[in-house]
């Protein structure tokens, strides 16, 4: 199979069954919070995509239209995109996006991928993102008791911390 | 925290009282002299290697450059070692344990910040979590600049170091020891960011030129911003710092073999010539 | 829960035998043999270890911050420092990635001259690894510092061909967005070659070193044995997952660079342990050797770069779109993941994160050391070859 025939198959596992209707083309596809679990087992169990790649979230500030008095365009929300690759040629990886809400937490991938332990610790630690039932939601990088997630858009690069600088 | 330099001993108290007796300070001028030469001459070394400096310094213990003819062996303990080699970005989680370890080393004990990470911290200085240059919170002797600096230039930074030794113990070192307190706007970079209102658009221009002639191939006009190359040295620059002055005295024998020829290098002679022309 | 060997990674040790007398030993952060800064925190019951508590994190430094905030050009001499052991690697996977977003084409020639850097860093990389193991070991391998010696001259000639490519020993910035910034000479092709032969007569000596030291065997065969499944599901790639039974190289499989065109052979290894490791690493030292041999000669005449270089630092641009995209660094699968900056800040990524696969070999400490003494400890921690930079970035 190649790499263009597996991108298809996964689109169209998508549009089957789990309700997405278009697939962006510089993007990769939104899908409802819901289905990230079991999109994930689907992909491992029936399609043998067993490799975990990545996980990434990212934040996003409250975004208003300043022409048009402020108005609210979109409210401040994570999102995460997932990574899982099939093991030998063609290698595709097959990658999609949920987005989150602040309040919300989304469902680990633990015990589909053990990989997903330190990659969701990490992205909880410099994000802040929740991942429920996770059996180990420390931080990962920064002291345990550091204060903020530094990679959220309202942390400050320089933030200082006393007394080292 | 600034370490009080007033409580820095070089030598052992019961030194001064061995001195006092009568008859014995003829002896120990000769004695006075081995211990300069031995302790100049084995500085046990203490990697502190963090990250990629770390990898330099392997580099300069292992065969190419060979600290270890020096006497300068690198242990994996503080306890044994006089000198700590901070290679290596240090964060704020890590400068406790750096602190801790600088503690646990015995008096006299010195410190070498080498690469610009230790030194300033580097590109990352202004990072949430990365200390700003390690002479916040340790006292370092000598600094060795680079990205990462060239195992040449610890070594000479070594040198300089057994330099500062030996006129330390000679009581020749006249100089003041310059420890600046750090500056208030610590955390701001001498050179503004891309997004700084206050950025000179100057250094935009420059800057880009000056990358842009890093050899970008047939698309630029290479005539322009090419100069003449100079001759290439066949040796590495390692003395490329100001030296510290350095006392007429004659050495110690000892050491002038190990030492590169820095000083030696022969002095231009157009001078004579052109004296001698007319 | 998911290994074969029944290791809980979480396993609450108030409930392991509350009667036990254990001891808890700190590994680090700041000891020899872990390459870096990194602890772990070992519960011992007498020597065997039951559970195993890795902290990362020692040298984080933000590098993922740094870079949502320079642009594009700018932070390649700054992913440099990342994987300080094959600094090639992670210029080539940032380049590579703004170039697939940005559907850039490379030149063919400055194609030829990553992938010949590439299969050098690689040599020089796991010539590293050896060297630093051999130490680790201590004295199964002749006398511990004595293979760390061989290992870092030769290691040397090879940081000598690249000073003369790009005027640094590492940390070269040598690549851009579109092609590279050093062409390489005809003396190069020379040097390279020249260097190569003695290398490869040196690893025979290596090879023999390792295969015949009953010492070394003891030391290595049956520890820490990882398995294939585990692998996978942890996320671990690159010499590691081949060594048990993994076969799966980005280069053959999703091939980019030349590589489509080479015919590179992958090494696997069926047993897992410390041993199997080693063996995959020194055959792909072999393979490095021959595919450079094989296309140093064919490297076509042409430009090195395939962009107009811009006036400012911010003449690259990504809109908002997203995008991931790998190479096969000597760890395994090094990727990027970019989010664009859109119209008003597309100079600069959104997000931008590094796939490292030191993190995910790191992450499989807690499943590897238990049951095991701690001195097998540091033979395990050796072979997996975490770089603490990129572990922690
Ligand atoms: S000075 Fe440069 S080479 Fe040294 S640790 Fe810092 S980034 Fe790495």
């Amino acid at each position: 199979m190649t790499r263009d025939e597996a991108q298809q198959r996964f689109v169209a596992l998508l549009q089957e069954r789990f309700g997405v209707e278009e697939i962006p083309d510089d993007n990769y596809p939104l899908i409802d919070a819901k289905h990230h679990f079991e999109l994930a087992r689907v992909l491992r169990e029936e399609f043998g995509y067993r490799i975990y790649s990545f996980v990434v979230a990212s934040h996003y500030l409250e975004k208003v239209d300043a022409k048009n008095d402020n108005a609210v365009i979109d409210i401040e929300h994570y999102e995460v995109a997932t990574g899982i690759r099939c093991v030998g040629a063609p290698a595709h990886l097959a990658s999609w996006r949920v987005r989150v809400e602040l309040d919300q937490s989304i469902p680990t991938l633990f015990p589909l991928f053990a990989g997903a332990d330190w990659q969701e610790r990490e992205q909880y630690d410099l994000v802040g993102v929740r991942f429920d039932e996770h059996p180990d939601l420390r931080r990962l990088m920064m002291p345990e008791d550091w204060e903020g997630h530094p990679l959220r858009k309202d942390y400050a690069i320089e933030t200082a911390c006393p007394p080292w600088r | 925290m600034a370490v009080d330099e007033s409580q820095r001993t070089y030598e052992h108290p019961l030194y001064q009282h061995v001195e006092r007796m009568p008859g014995v300070s003829v002896a120990l001028g000769s004695i006075d002299q081995l211990l300069t030469w031995g302790s100049a001459n084995s500085l046990w070394i203490f990697p502190m290697a963090t990250s990629c400096c770390g990898i330099e310094f392997m580099a300069a213990a292992a065969s190419g450059v060979d600290l270890d003819r020096m006497g300068s062996i690198p242990r994996g303990t503080p306890r044994q070692c006089d000198v700590m080699v901070v290679a290596g970005t240090i964060t704020v989680k890590m400068a406790p344990r750096v602190k801790k370890l600088w503690e646990q080393m015995p008096e006299p004990k010195w410190c070498v910040a080498m690469g610009s990470c230790a030194i300033s911290g580097d590109f990352y200085r202004d990072i949430y979590s990365v200390i700003p240059g390690i002479d916040t919170f340790v006292p370092v002797d000598v600094y060795v600049p680079g990205c990462p600096p060239n195992p040449e230039a610890l070594m000479h930074g070594l040198l300089l170091l057994q330099e500062k030794i030996r006129m330390v113990r000679e009581g020749t070192l006249t100089r003041e020891e310059v420890r600046p307190e750090s500056p208030p706007n610590l955390n701001r970079p001498a050179i503004g960011r891309l997004q700084d209102p206050e950025r000179d658009p100057l250094t935009d221009e420059e800057q880009t030129d000056s990358a842009a002639g890093l050899g970008f191939g047939d698309n630029l006009n290479l005539a322009q911003i090419r100069r003449p190359r100079p001759e290439p040295e066949l040796r590495p620059q390692v003395d490329a710092e100001p030296r510290p002055q350095v006392d007429a005295e004659p050495r110690p024998q000892v050491d002038a073999e190990l030492r590169p020829q820095v000083d030696a290098e022969p002095q231009p002679e157009v001078d004579a010539d052109e004296e001698s022309a007319p | 829960m998911h290994s074969v060997t029944g290791v809980d990674p979480h396993l609450d040790i108030e409930t392991y035998d509350p009667s036990a007398d254990l001891m808890v030993l700190n590994l680090g952060p700041q000891h020899p043999s872990t390459h870096g800064v990194f602890r772990v925190k070992l519960y011992l019951d007498g020597e065997i270890i039951i559970k195993a508590v890795p902290y990362a994190g020692y040298l984080h430094r933000g590098v993922e911050k740094l870079c949502e905030e320079l642009t594009f050009v700018q932070i390649i001499p700054i992913v440099d420092k990342n994987d300080y052991v094959s600094p090639m690697m992670n210029e080539q996977a940032i380049a590579m990635a703004c170039e697939a977003m940005l559907g850039i084409e490379v030149p063919p020639r400055a194609l030829y001259l990553r992938t010949i850097f590439a299969e050098l860093q690689r040599l020089a990389s796991h010539l590293l690894w050896l060297g630093t193991f051999g130490m680790d070991l201590g004295g199964a391998l002749g006398g511990g510092a004595t293979l760390f010696m061989y290992c870092f001259r030769e290691r040397e000639t090879i940081l000598g061909l690249f000073e003369e490519v790009t005027g640094c020993r590492f940390h070269y910035n040598t690549h851009a967005v579109g092609g590279n910034r050093h062409d390489i000479t005809p003396k190069f092709s020379c040097d390279t070659k020249t260097t190569l032969e003695v290398i490869e007569k040196r690893l025979e000596e290596y090879v023999q070193i390792f295969s015949s030291n009953r010492i070394y065997r003891a030391r290595t065969q049956g520890i820490g044995v990882l398995d294939g499944d585990l692998a996978n599901s942890l996320g671990i790639t690159g010499p590691l997952a081949r060594a048990s039974g993994v076969d799966h190289d980005l280069r053959r499989d999703a091939p980019y660079h030349i590589y489509g065109e080479l015919d590179v052979k992958v090494f696997t290894e069926s047993a897992g342990d410390c041993f199997a490791r080693t063996l995959v690493r020194l055959n792909e030292m072999y393979e490095s050797i021959r595919i450079v041999r094989e296309i140093i000669d064919s490297v076509p005449e042409g430009p090195i770069l395939g962009m107009k270089p811009g006036k400012s630092p911010g003449h690259i641009k990504i809109d908002a779109s997203q995008g991931y995209s790998c190479i096969e660094s000597p760890r395994g699968e090094l990727g990027t993941y970019i989010i664009g900056g859109g119209k008003s800040r597309g100079a600069s990524a959104y997000r931008l994160k590094i796939r490292s696969p030191s993190l995910h070999a790191a992450s499989c400490i807690p499943y590897l050391f238990p049951g095991h003494t701690v001195s097998d400890a540091v033979a395990i921690l050796g072979t997996l070859d975490p770089i603490m930079g990129e572990v922690d970035r």
